[in-house]
C-alpha cells in the first residue's frame, strides 16, 4: 500500500487536479442552486438568496427554506452516499459494473419495504426508513456471498448473482404488491425513487450509519490502488486484501442503505458517479472516492431538477429520469468492458 | 425400430446414437404422461371440483352444460395458455443458448420478455383492446432485440457483452413501465403488474387462439432452422465450406427465438426462468441435441409451467399470485448452480 502511495508524488498529483475538483464544486454549487429556484414555482434567484439567509418572506421563501432547502441538502446526502458506495463496490470487486443496484442491494430495500407495508400498514416515508436499510444490507450481503469464490470475489459471478437475486426479489416484491391494493397505492411512488417530500427528519436516523460509511470508504481508498493491482500483488505489497473487501463491503451496504432509506430505489448513481470522475480524475482511488462526494450529488442534483423541469407542474421522480439517463450509460460500458 | 436398433448396435457410435434415440422416445412418453396428468388435473381442480371424467368429458363439449362452461371457458384457456407459453419459452432458450453456445443466454437475460412487457403495459396504457396485446408484446421484445443489437454488436455479439447490455436494455425498459406505473391509476397499474410479473389469470379463448397459431408457426420455423444449428455447431468456417452462411443463419435463429419469446410472454408476462432453466435440464437427462432433444425442450416447458401455475393456484395460502413468482423462486438456484459450475476454475481460461 505504501509503496503505491509512493510510486506518484502526492504533491504534484492534488495541485494538478485541483482546477478539476474546482470545477465540480462549482458545478455542483450550480446544480443546488437551480435545486432552490426550479420546481412548479419558479423563484429568482435573488430571492432565493435572501430567503437563504432570512432576509424574504412570503410564499416564495417559504418554498425556499421549508420545501426545497431540505430536498436539496437530502439530495446531496443521498448522492454522495450513492457515489462513494459506487466507486468502493467498484473497487472491492474490480469490476466496473458493479454499484449499489446491481448487487440488488435496491431490491433488497424495495422488497423490505413492501413487506412491511403489508404486514404493518406503514403509511410514511419516514417509517419505512429502518426496513428499506436492513432489506438492503441483507440483500448487499447475499449478493456478496453469492460471489465468493475460493475467497475472492469473482466479478462476473458478482454481477450475474446480483442479478439473479434481483430478479426473485423484484418478483417477490410485485407479488406482495398484488396481494393488497392499499400496498400497491402506497408502494409504488416510493419504489419509484424519489426525493419529493423528504424533509430532514428522513435525514437524521440514517446520518449516523451514513457518516460511519463514508468513513470507512475513504480510509480503504488508499488500499484499494493496490486491490486494483489484483489480489496476489496486493497481498505481496502487504495490503490484508480480505479485511479490505470485508470492511469496504460493509462500507457498501452502509451507505447505499441508508440512501435507499431516504430515496427509495434510485438507480445508477452509483453506478455512473465513479466512471464520470475517473474520467476527469483518473482511476487512482485516493481522488476517485472523494471525487464521487462531489460527482454523486452532482447528478443526483440533476436529475432531480430535470424531473422537476421537464413534467411542470408535476414532477417525474429521481429514479426514474436517472434510470432512463443511466441505461444507455451501463449499455456504452458494457461495450467497453466486454471487449 | 426395435430391427433398426438391432441392425445399428455394432458401431459403437451409432450405438449411443440408438440409445439415446430410445432414452428420447422414454422420456418424451414420460413428459407427455405428465403433461396429461397435469392438464387433467388443472382441469378437475379449482372452486368446483369435477371428477376427471366429468372434466374430460367436458373438454370435448359433453356433460352437463354447467360443467362444459366451466370447463371450456375458465380452465381450459387457461391451461392452454400455460402450454403453449411453455412450450415457446423452452424452445426460445434452447435455441438460444445453442446460438450463443452459452448456457446463460435466455430471453429473460437478454432483455427480450422485458421488452414485451414494456409493448403489453404500453397498450394498457393507452387503453387499446387487449386482443392487440401479442402484437404488442411482440414489438415490445424486437424493439428490446433491436436495442441489444445497437449496443451490443461489435463485430459479433460476445456473450459478457450480450448479458450486460441485456441487462442495461432490461433496465430502461424496466424504467419505462416503472414510469406507467407510477403515473396510472391503481387499477391499471395493478393490471400492469401482473403483467409484467407473468400471470395465467383470465385468458380468454381469443388471446389463446392468437398468441398459439403465432406459436405454431414460429414453432415450425424452428425446427426447419434445427438443422442449421448443428451446421453452425462445427464453426464458421466449416458452415461456410458447407454452403451456409453463418451470420444469416445466426439472425435467423435469433429472429425465430425472439418471436417465440415474445410471443410466450404477450399471452402469460415475462415469465422468469423458465427459458433459462428448461434447456438445461433437458440437456442433462437427454443428452446432446437433437431435434427430438428441440421438440422435448418444449414439452417440459410446457410441463413445467403448467404445474407452477397449478402451485399457483392451489397449493399457496395467497391467491392470485402471478406464476411468474413460483418460476423465479425455483429458477433462481438453478442460474446459481450453473454460475458455479460455470466459472470453476477449469473453465475459467475460456471465460
Amino acid at each position: 500500500m505504501s509503496k503505491i502511495a509512493r510510486a506518484v508524488p502526492p504533491g504534484s498529483l492534488v495541485t494538478r487536479r485541483i482546477p478539476l475538483l474546482l470545477a465540480g464544486f462549482g458545478a455542483l454549487v450550480l446544480c443546488a442552486a437551480l435545486s432552490l429556484a426550479l420546481g412548479s414555482r419558479p423563484v429568482p434567484l435573488s430571492t432565493v438568496a435572501e430567503a437563504l439567509f432570512g432576509d424574504a418572506h412570503g410564499r416564495d421563501a417559504i418554498v425556499v427554506t421549508g420545501l426545497r432547502l431540505p430536498r436539496t441538502v437530502v439530495a446531496l446526502a443521498v448522492g454522495a452516499a450513492l457515489g462513494v458506495a459506487g466507486a468502493v463496490a467498484q473497487g472491492i470487486t474490480r469490476n466496473p459494473l458493479a454499484s449499489p443496484t446491481t448487487l440488488g442491494i435496491n431490491a433488497g430495500a424495495g422488497f423490505a419495504v413492501v413487506v412491511a407495508i403489508y404486514a404493518l400498514h406503514l403509511t410514511r416515508p419516514v417509517e419505512y426508513l429502518w426496513f428499506a436499510f436492513f432489506g438492503a444490507a441483507a440483500a448487499g450481503m447475499l449478493a456478496l456471498m453469492l460471489a465468493r469464490r475460493a475467497g475472492d470475489l469473482d466479478p462476473v459471478r458478482l454481477a450475474l448473482g446480483g442479478v439473479v437475486l434481483q430478479m426473485v426479489l423484484l418478483s417477490w416484491t410485485q407479488a406482495v404488491m398484488l396481494a393488497g391494493e392499499r400496498t400497491l397505492d402506497e408502494a409504488r411512488f416510493w419504489l419509484a425513487g424519489s426525493l419529493s417530500g423528504r424533509t430532514f427528519d428522513v435525514l437524521w436516523p440514517v446520518l449516523p450509519t451514513l457518516v460511519i460509511g463514508l468513513v470507512l470508504a475513504l480510509a480503504i481508498s488508499p488500499a484499494l490502488n493496490a486491490l486494483a493491482l489484483g489480489d496476489d500483488s496486493a497481498q505481496a505489497l502487504g495490503v490484508p486484501v480480505a479485511r479490505i473487501r470485508v470492511v469496504g463491503g460493509i462500507a457498501v451496504v452502509l451507505l447505499a442503505g441508508s440512501a435507499v432509506a431516504v430515496a427509495g430505489p434510485v438507480a445508477f448513481i452509483g453506478l455512473a458517479a465513479p466512471h464520470l470522475v475517473r474520467l476527469a480524475v483518473g482511476s487512482d482511488h485516493r481522488l476517485l472516492v472523494p471525487g464521487c462526494l462531489i460527482a454523486g450529488p452532482l447528478l443526483l442534483l440533476a436529475a432531480d431538477v430535470l424531473g422537476r423541469v421537464v413534467a411542470r407542474p408535476s414532477e417525474l421522480e429521481v429514479g426514474i429520469v436517472s434510470a432512463f439517463l443511466g441505461a444507455p450509460l451501463l449499455a456504452v460500458l458494457a461495450r467497453k468492458v466486454a471487449r | 425400430m426395435t430391427v433398426f436398433a438391432v441392425r445399428e448396435v455394432k458401431a459403437a457410435p451409432t450405438s449411443a446414437r440408438v440409445r439415446q434415440r430410445r432414452r428420447l422416445a422414454l422420456l418424451a412418453c414420460v413428459g407427455l404422461a405428465a403433461l396429461f396428468a397435469l392438464v387433467t388435473l388443472a382441469l378437475t381442480t379449482g372452486q368446483m371440483p369435477l371428477p376427471a371424467s366429468v372434466a374430460l368429458r367436458g373438454l370435448v363439449g359433453l356433460g352437463d352444460p354447467a360443467d362444459v362452461l366451466v370447463v371450456q371457458d375458465f380452465r381450459a384457456p387457461r391451461v392452454i395458455a400455460a402450454v403453449v407459453a411453455g412450450v415457446g419459452l423452452g424452445v426460445a432458450g434452447s435455441l438460444l443458448q445453442r446460438v450463443f453456445r452459452n448456457p446463460l443466454a435466455s430471453p429473460d437475460v437478454m432483455g427480450v420478455t422485458g421488452g414485451a412487457s414494456f409493448g403489453a403495459v404500453v397498450l394498457l396504457a393507452t387503453g387499446a383492446s387487449q386482443t392487440l396485446i401479442p402484437a404488442a408484446a411482440l414489438g415490445g421484445g424486437l424493439l428490446a432485440a433491436l436495442l441489444l443489437g445497437v449496443f451490443g454488436w461489435r463485430s459479433g455479439l460476445t456473450v459478457t457483452r450480450l448479458v450486460l447490455v441485456g441487462l442495461a436494455v432490461q433496465a430502461g425498459l424496466a424504467a419505462a413501465v416503472n414510469l406507467m406505473v407510477v403515473r396510472f391509476p391503481a387499477e391499471l397499474a395493478g393490471s400492469a403488474l401482473q403483467w409484467t410479473t407473468g400471470s395465467l389469470y383470465g385468458r380468454t379463448w381469443t388471446e389463446v387462439w392468437a398468441a398459439g397459431g403465432a406459436v405454431a408457426l414460429a414453432l415450425v420455423a424452428a425446427f426447419s432452422l434445427q438443422r442449421r444449428l448443428a451446421v453452425l455447431d462445427l464453426g464458421d468456417e466449416s458452415a461456410g465450406g458447407l454452403g451456409l452462411n453463418p451470420s444469416a443463419a445466426r439472425l435467423q435463429l435469433l429472429l425465430t427465438a425472439i418471436v417465440l419469446a415474445s410471443l410466450a410472454a404477450a399471452l402469460t408476462g415475462p415469465v422468469a426462468f423458465v427459458a433459462l432453466a428448461v434447456p438445461h435440464l433437458v440437456r442433462f437427462v437427454a443428452g446432446p441435441p437433437t431435434p427430438g432433444t428441440l421438440a422435448l425442450t418444449g414439452l417440459a416447458g410446457a410441463v413445467l409451467l403448467l404445474a407452477s401455475d397449478l402451485v399457483v393456484q392451489h397449493l399457496l395460502p395467497v391467491s392470485g399470485l402471478p406464476v411468474g413468482v413460483v418460476t423465479a423462486t425455483l429458477g433462481a438456484p438453478w442460474l446459481l448452480v450453473l454460475m458455479i459450475r460455470q466459472s470453476r476454475p477449469v473453465n475459467r481460461s475460456a471465460a
